[in-house]
């Protein structure tokens, strides 16, 4: 079956890329491209007209063919780098569509590609990840990754856990004397520094994990400070109702909004207070269940100031008609739109810290559960070994946490571990 | 047409390791069965170092014990020595091991054999009879031919046997015995591939040119452990091995006369085994070690004829010996005969069914060092097998197959068809992923109803085995449900500077913990009226012991165990066409077309073979597609 999908994020870039892949690939791209100078015993690349059914030119465009298996997908495969005018693309689908492709489902190429064996599951959730972050970051991260960074990374990890268990497995399949002197040391040695390693991974991707699955930012503070006001100048909309009664919001409103490529998913809440209105109560209820599992709280107009700075930005509104009551990190005007642009960074930088280095972006929830599994089985062998205990439970944990960083990359086998041996050690009385 | 001798229902081939455990346990079952060797005289000879067991070998001869075999007991009957390994180490890898009297124990090899009355044929087996891809008999060297439904070939390192000594070559299959000729290209044109190894061997030197005084005697253990269950009172020699070490000189001269060694003359030989090195390998290659252990063992019972363990080569025997020389205590050695090399062909393994049945001829079933493995241990490991499915085979029973997680025995079977080796495959306790169910001490609870099902053990030693594993699990209950208070311990854990406990605690928890043993519980936790050995008793607190400590572990690894079944179950069916899945990559489509794996599980195992290989190869078997 051939199947048609626009690759690229809708909206604003200026060339669009639309696939085509399948079997009949280029013969369906022959439907909508004046004179097709493509089949299947030449592909390649090409500057051609884009025609609709009545033979009309509506577009200009870099057609490339590949054939399979040397494809993207592994099978043939046509690119069509259009311009980004959602018209052009809707129009250049409709007809591949009508040539008897079939509309990708989402992350089917991918898919399509990893089945036919050309990606292995690390590369396959990069694309993913790339497919579905929402911003610019995570596309990055996806890009670095699916260069195997992460692989890489992962990989020197586990060269460092095989080369421990070769070190432990010689003394108890090979060597028929008492431990060498220095083995628990330098084995407690590595494993210390394969903690640290993969910690670094696990922060990593909790760092960047609002890149890719968006942070939640919510507004906060007593009724009437103007949070509903600033929610719609934020989201660039009216969307929550502002009164000037007190208790107009009611329950949370959200809405997705972006700040310098980073997705949030932005939300009004209720006003504060003690209340005897039965409604007014779950609201408040709600804005504090939201406050809790916040990335990022914006606090506006409380004078009290009483929490952990982390995961608080302290603001000011009604600057154009009060004068802050006390300390605060940001004074804005919600009504006039004074100093939001200072706002917006200040929400940018509290959510992303930048002096982390990303090296290495764990792209996908599973990867990293995986690299959180590794590092607790790395643990545990480094708790056992500071115990005294039996050599086989140690290595127990550690090929137990080699296995869960091979769900990420490659196989490690019992050769690998064997191989190390021979060739560390002389073997053999 | 040709004489018939005679008809057997099985012929097995060679009477090494494998040989002796395939043809007896058949025997035992009831086939008729004819062990046929180029020499009587040599049934149940150890070729190259005088013990049995030791690291990972230890644990497969108990379990081929426990399956009816027979290599423990011999071993047991010879013993000059016995030894437990790795006690200061984890208890899944302690592993019993027995220097033997190799003469004595060849001796006891054939009388068992005569006494057994099985059928011994003095001859040399040159072909097969195959017609429509199944086995129907034998042809030998003089012309005549055993008709019978299956064969077993363990043909040992006979099978164009070339024994290298420098620059010398001699044909042979081991030092002294002719090697044996046809059947290599008699399977070939059977359409069966082999390839060609190497193993070495150490000289060989007279006690009486040795100044003793000079090694550093080593003796056996105080309380020994057979290696049978079947022996009742194992009370052995201990008679010491020595070790001496080389020094400088001794690699110098190495390093100098590398180009006389077979292996370094930059022939092109076949690929020998990397943890057994020669010296000149051990030299070359980790030349930063000052020194190597050689350990010089009695060949049998205060023997003139001594074993240098440590020292296989092939080197030119004028230089093997001014190089033993520099040797501390060896100045005046004298060699009764040399170290050499030995290269053999052996049949890819991978073309064996899991019950060690050729794939394709039906009814020829291969074990031991013509699968590419090496060492006593594997080869009886696999004869059981080979005997007890070529049974199985006659009698149109079910196979019997080991999973990994059954038996060390499984995980050699399970590697040799899966991966093609291109050393001599020795069995190492890390290949086991199931290691640490996988203990010497509970080869009877692993394997004995494996052992009833198939009539493999007589009833007395059933009856025994039954006992000790029931005794094992009350020991293992009345420790998981009793309390001990904390007067009675704390004055013990202080001692073995472990945390007092402050109320009554559960004896198995305070177990767990790594000093701890049943001992210093100071409890009486096992009748003692009962018929069992001292030894048996031991094993049974050890035992209990063990399932304490590790219960965590093996209950983690069981859950595993369960949710791989699925996969082991699950059949690829034998004409299953691989040109059909495109998206396979040509590299795992050819190895699957190669080894043809019997079961996902199999396939899983293939090196190479990645998780998208199995989601594929699953969407076609129709199973749900499913991504680990
Ligand atoms: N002058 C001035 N008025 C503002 C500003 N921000 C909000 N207001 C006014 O304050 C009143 C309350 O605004 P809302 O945005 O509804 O306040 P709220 O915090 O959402 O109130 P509740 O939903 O009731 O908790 C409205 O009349 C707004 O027009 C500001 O920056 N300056
Ligand atoms: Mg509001």
């Amino acid at each position: 079956m051939t199947i048609v999908a626009c690759s690229t994020p809708p909206g604003t870039s200026g060339i669009a890329v639309v696939r085509i892949s399948g079997k009949d690939a280029i013969k369906n791209v022959s439907n909508f491209i004046k004179d097709c100078p493509f089949n299947e015993k030449s592909p390649g690349s090409k500057i051609c007209l884009l025609v609709d059914k009545d033979g009309l030119i509506f577009d200009e465009a870099v057609v490339t063919s590949y054939l399979g298996p040397n494809s993207y997908t592994g099978e043939n495969l046509v690119e069509v780098s259009c311009h980004g005018n959602p018209n052009i693309i809707s129009k250049i689908i409709d007809l591949s569509v009508g040539g008897g492709a079939s509309l990708a489902e989402p992350g089917e190429f991918t898919k399509r590609a990893f089945l036919n064996g050309r990606l292995d599951l690390s590369e396959a959730e990069s694309v993913s990840a790339i497919i579905h972050s929402k911003s610019i970051a995570g596309v990055k991260a996806g890009v670095k990754n699916l260069k195997g960074g992460l692989s890489k990374k992962i990989g020197l990890i586990k060269s460092d856990l095989v080369s421990v268990v070769a070190n432990l497995e010689f003394n108890l399949d090979i060597s028929e004397e008492d431990l060498q002197p220095n083995l628990i040391k330098n084995s407690k040695g590595a494993l210390s520094k394969s903690v640290e390693t993969l910690k670094s991974c696990v922060d990593a991707f909790n760092e960047t994990r609002m890149f890719q699955l968006g942070a939640s930012v919510v507004i906060l503070g007593p009724p009437n400070a103007g949070k509903s006001t600033l929610f719609n100048l934020l989201v660039n909309k009216n969307q929550s109702i502002v009164t000037e009664i007190e208790g107009t919001t009611r329950d949370v409103v959200e809405k997705n909004i972006n700040i310098d490529g980073l997705p949030i998913l932005l939300k009004d809440t209720a006003g504060i207070r003690e209340s005897n209105n039965r409604v007014e109560k779950i609201g408040v209820e709600r804005s504090l269940a939201e406050e809790k599992n916040a990335d990022l709280v914006i606090y506006l107009n409380n004078a009290g100031r009483s929490f952990s700075k982390d995961k608080y930005i302290h603001v000011f509104n009604k600057s154009d008609i009060n004068t802050p009551d006390g300390d605060y990190d940001v004074i804005i005007s919600a009504k006039t739109g004074d100093n939001i642009q200072k706002l917006k960074e200040t929400i940018y930088k509290a959510l992303i810290n930048e002096d982390i280095e990303h090296d290495t972006f764990l792209t996908s929830k599973r990867q990293c559960i995986a690299v959180e599994s590794a590092l607790k089985h790395v643990k545990d062998a480094l708790s056992l070994l500071l115990g005294g205990d039996s050599l086989e439970l140690i290595v127990e944990d550690i090929n137990r946490s080699i296995d869960f960083l091979d769900s990420i990359t490659s196989k490690t086998t019992k050769d690998d571990v064997l191989d190390e041996v021979f060739s560390s050690f002389c073997v053999g009385k | 047409m040709k004489h018939i001798k005679n008809k057997y229902d099985l012929v097995v081939v060679g009477g090494g390791h494998a040989g002796i455990e395939a043809s007896l346990i058949a025997h035992k079952r009831g086939i008729k069965t004819i062990l046929v060797s180029m020499d009587k005289n040599s049934v149940g000879r150890t070729s190259c170092n005088p013990a049995v067991g030791g690291l990972a070998k230890g644990q497969m001869v108990k379990e081929v014990d426990v399956l009816g075999g027979i290599m423990g007991f011999f071993a047991d009957l010879s013993t000059l020595q016995s030894k437990t390994l790795n006690k200061s180490k984890g208890r899944s890898v302690w592993s019993p091991r027995s220097q033997i009297d190799k003469n004595l124990y060849e001796k006891i090899a054939q009388e068992y054999i005569k006494e057994k009355n099985l059928d011994v044929f003095e001859g040399e087996v040159v072909s097969l009879d195959v017609k429509n891809n199944s086995v129907s008999g034998v042809f030998l060297k003089d012309g005549s031919k055993i008709v019978c439904s299956s064969v077993i070939l363990t043909c040992g390192t006979f099978l164009n046997g070339l024994i290298h000594i420098g620059s010398k070559q001699i044909n042979a299959g081991r030092y002294g015995e002719k090697r044996a000729e046809g059947i290599t290209e008699n399977l070939n044109s059977l359409g069966l591939k082999s390839g060609r190894l190497k193993t070495g061997t150490p000289p060989r030197i007279k006690r009486s040119s040795v100044d003793w005084k000079m090694g550093d005697a080593g003796f056996g253990d105080k309380i020994p452990s057979p290696l049978s269950y079947r022996t009742e009172n194992f009370k052995p020699k201990d008679e010491p091995c020595f070790s001496f070490r080389t020094n400088e000189n001794t690699h110098d001269i190495i390093m100098n006369n590398l180009s006389s060694s077979a292996m370094y003359s930059g022939k092109n030989m076949a690929t020998g085994p990397r943890y057994c090195p020669s010296i000149e390998d051990k030299v070359y290659k980790f030349n930063q070690n000052p020194s190597h252990v050689l350990q010089l063992e009695p060949e049998w019972s205060k023997s003139e004829q001594i074993y240098v363990n440590g020292f296989s080569t092939s080197l030119e025997e004028k230089i093997q010996l001014n190089s033993l020389k520099t040797v501390k205590g060896l100045e005046n050695v004298e060699f009764i005969r040399p170290g050499y090399a030995i290269e053999y062909d052996f049949f890819y393994p991978s073309q064996l069914k899991n019950t060690l049945e050729s794939k394709a001829v039906s009814g020829l079933f291969m074990a031991g060092q013509i699968n590419g493995t090496s060492g006593y241990e594997e080869a009886s490991s696999q004869g059981i097998m080979a005997g007890i499915n070529a049974s199985c085979f006659i009698l149109k029973e079910d196979p019997l197959v080991l999973k990994r997680n059954d038996a060390y025995i499984g995980v050699l079977v399970d590697d040799l068809i899966l991966k093609d080796t291109n050393e001599p495959y020795r069995m190492f306790t890390s290949r086991a992923e199931y290691r640490l169910q996988l203990r010497s001490s509970n080869a009877d609870q692993r394997l004995l109803e494996i052992s009833k099902k198939y009539k493999l053990l007589n009833e007395k030693t059933l009856d025994k085995l039954s006992e000790k594993i029931e005794k094992t699990l009350d020991v293992v209950n009345y420790l998981n449900e009793n309390n001990i208070n904390p007067e009675a311990i704390n004055k013990r854990l202080n001692k073995l500077k472990e945390k007092e406990i402050g109320e009554p605690t559960r004896m198995a928890n305070i177990l767990k913990r790594p000093g701890v043993l049943i001992a210093d519980l100071g409890v009486e936790v096992l009748e003692l009226k009962n018929n069992l050995s001292k030894h048996m008793k031991n094993e049974i607190l050890f035992e209990a012991e063990t399932i304490i400590k590790y219960s965590g572990y093996i209950n983690r690894q069981k859950e595993e165990i369960d949710k791989i079944k699925i996969y082991e179950n699950m059949i690829i069916p034998d004409n299953f066409d691989y040109n059909k899945i495109k998206s396979l990559s040509n590299e795992s489509r050819e190895k699957f077309i190669n080894i043809k794996p019997q079961t996902v599980g199999q396939a899983q195992r293939i090196n190479g073979i990645r998780p998208s290989d199995i989601s594929i190869l699953l969407v076609y078997l129709k199973r749900p597609f499913h991504v680990k």
